[in-house]
């Protein structure tokens, strides 16, 4: 999905291909959006409903949790590690649709890592 | 010698024994190996490792305690330090892992292009992993002395050198992987009495459903004992408290030195990410049943201990009030144990309950080796941390360039051995409680590094004026709230010391801002090396453009 407008050679000895700015500004783009839907979701589960603690104590669920009690001791927690796995994922999925391969990335890593 | 000593003993020894041969037969060579372990550690471990050098003595032994004793009000504890991990993963972790340096001061060093600005980071790293670490050498020297039954001051001393050892002789590599074991021995010595409590007073094996019927029955025995009801909020401190509190352990959890360094242990950034969500994953297990193991507490002690005749008290009674941190007294003079009579400290409700539930010295002997497994791994961390901010971010970038890699490498013991010692002797006398101490390196870290490394990630326009003027500002705050509100008796809206991050944060964020924008803006190289941050290791910023690199290996 990149055309390419000319190439040149890295460091490395490896290709270099000029990408469309507009593309890698949207992939830039597309994952931050995801992330400020996740910071929404984060702050309503805890900043929220301990905003909301006195009206909530009304609700009692799960045999016997007040709702606020649940949400603190654990559906905030729950909630919590689901956003980093759909995140993970959804990570993984914004990067084959721009054709990142990790393999690729992993081999430049090793090669950036600054050695003193 | 008892039953008792001589079970939980062998199990403490076992465990260590394991630590220590998984540290020898991973002894580092090089100091790459030393700081980051080659960087090649698969997420899911490096989860555990995160796991357990997260979960320290403060999460072990006191955060139980804490719930049980206030209530609703210390979930906060629970939500902030799990919700920072969104923060670290989202906007951190990755970005410093594509920026490809060893340490935190190195980041905000070489970001900043200061070296002022990475000493200073460099002071921060060893003042908040050294604030961290008084408090877990502390909460060894609890469990090895009520253990051994020796003064508690002789137990710091042993975790002293333990700690020094492995620490000094493993490296991080030594460490990831024996963390990896401490994770493990303490995630099952948590879950087993939780589990057990749970098939005794609920039937049911699965505690985190099982214990909402009892915070609902413990409401009623409350409200007939008059005192204000278990979950009720805000019975101990503000609203805003609250929310202080929650926000401070979040964006210190962001910003702990010894937590990110973790981050660079990955391969790359889509590990990083992975490495966030295994870790929470692996931590929630134990946040998840801390409320548990409170309520269960709280429930035994109403229903099984308060109402019994003082003279039939059983035998765990003694052992605890001899420590000083278990008082019962016969205020009304009826020879029965109210409720109110009955003052326990957070500190040991996590290691007295298995004795009170009478679970067997077997469980009992495993929750000590847990225990130690918390203090132990989460301080090994923090002294490669002082070690690194010592060894490379000061004598080497800064004092002495020319060192060669094997002096760097016996600095970095030695600075390991003077730390733990300088901070063993701090902890003989602590000045204050564990989860007090461990609050305000939380308040320090988000006052610090989380204003730095998020402007530092996400902003291009910041400088090296900017952020050196942060980092002070930041500091100064957050040191003077904390004693202001400690000593003093200050406080704004209701929030206390271990809140002090919120106005830490919030100042050196606008100090950050405002002068960097009244200084030159940063290079055209530092400002291209910022905006690479946004994307994955492939794609590369350069002269204006983004380059995808496609050459297969």
């Amino acid at each position: 999905m990149f055309p390419a407008v000319s190439n040149i050679v890295d460091k490395r000895g490896g290709r270099m291909k000029k990408i469309d700015k507009a593309v890698a500004d949207q992939y830039f783009r597309e994952k931050n959006r995801y992330m400020i839907l996740y910071f929404v979701i984060w702050f309503v589960v805890s900043y929220g409903v301990v905003l909301f603690a006195e009206p909530l104590s009304e609700i009692t669920i799960m045999g016997g949790f007040p709702f606020h009690y649940f949400m603190g001791a654990q559906g905030a927690v729950v909630t919590f590690i689901i956003l980093l796995f759909v995140n993970a994922k959804v990570g993984d999925m914004i990067d084959k649709k721009y054709g990142i391969d990790e393999e690729q990335n992993v081999r430049l890593s090793a090669g950036k890592s600054v050695d003193h | 010698m008892d039953t008792q000593f001589l079970v939980s003993f062998a199990i403490i020894i076992a465990t260590f024994a394991l630590y220590i041969g998984i540290a020898i037969f991973n002894k580092a060579k090089a100091t790459s190996d030393f700081y980051v372990a080659s960087r090649g550690v698969p997420p899911i471990f490096n989860g555990m490792a995160i796991g357990a050098d997260w979960m320290s003595a403060a999460s072990f032994i006191g955060m139980a305690g804490t719930i049980m004793l206030l209530g609703y009000d210390g979930l906060a504890y629970i939500m902030g330090w799990t919700g920072g991990y969104l923060l670290l993963t989202f906007l951190l972790a990755p970005q410093l892992r594509k920026y490809g340096r060893y340490t935190v001061p190195e980041f905000i060093g070489d970001r900043y292009d200061s070296h002022t600005a990475r000493v200073i980071a460099a002071i921060c790293t060893i003042a908040i992993s050294f604030t961290y670490s008084v408090g877990q050498l502390s909460g060894s020297g609890v469990v090895i002395g009520r253990l051994f039954e020796i003064d508690a001051k002789l137990g710091t001393m042993i975790g002293v050198v333990l700690i020094a050892f492995y620490a000094a002789f493993g490296g991080m590599k030594g460490i990831t992987w024996t963390q990896v074991a401490q994770y493990l021995v303490l995630i099952i010595a948590y879950l087993i009495p939780v589990i057990f409590m749970s098939l005794q007073l609920t039937s049911s094996a699965l505690p985190w459903l099982s214990y909402g019927e009892l915070v609902g029955k413990m409401g009623e025995l409350d409200r007939e004992l008059g005192i204000s009801e278990y979950f009720a909020p805000f019975t101990n401190g503000t609203k805003w408290q609250f929310l202080a509190l929650m926000f401070t352990l979040m964006c210190g959890t962001a910003g702990l030195p010894h937590v990110i360094v973790r981050f660079y242990t990955v391969s790359t950034m889509k590990a990083a990410r992975w490495s966030g969500a295994w870790a929470l994953l692996f931590i929630g297990l134990l946040y998840l049943s801390a409320p548990a193991y409170a309520a269960f507490s709280r429930f035994i002690l109403m229903t099984k201990i308060a109402g019994s005749k003082i003279t039939e008290l059983p035998a765990w009674t003694k052992s605890w009030i001899d420590t000083g941190k278990l008082q019962l007294a016969d205020g009304n003079s009826d020879g029965v144990l109210q409720w109110n009579e009955l003052i326990i400290s957070n500190d040991i409700v996590v290691m007295a309950t298995p004795e009170i539930a009478n679970l067997g010295v077997f469980v009992i002997g495993l929750v000590a080796a847990g225990a130690m497994a918390a203090a132990l791994s989460t301080a090994g961390g923090l002294m490669i941390s002082i070690s690194s901010a010592f060894a490379h971010d000061i004598f080497y970038r800064v004092w002495k360039p020319n060192a060669t890699e094997k002096t760097r490498l016996s600095v970095g013991r030695w600075s390991i051995v003077v730390a733990t010692l300088l901070a063993g002797l701090i902890a003989l006398n602590p000045p204050g409680a564990i989860t007090q101490i461990v609050a305000w390196a939380f308040a320090l870290a988000t006052g610090t590094f989380f204003p730095a490394l998020v402007l530092g990630v996400w902003w291009k326009r910041s400088n090296a004026q900017g952020v050196i003027a942060g980092l002070l500002i930041g500091l100064a705050v957050t040191l003077g709230y904390i004693f202001a509100a400690k000593y003093g008796g200050f406080t704004i809206l209701g929030i206390i010391d271990t809140g002090a991050g919120v106005f830490g944060a919030i100042a050196a964020f606008l100090a950050n801002i405002i002068v960097s924008l009244a200084t030159a803006a940063p290079s055209q190289k530092i400002q291209e090396e910022v905006l690479d941050l946004r994307y994955p290791e492939q794609m590369v910023y350069k002269d204006g453009e983004v380059w995808m690199n496609e050459e297969k290996a």
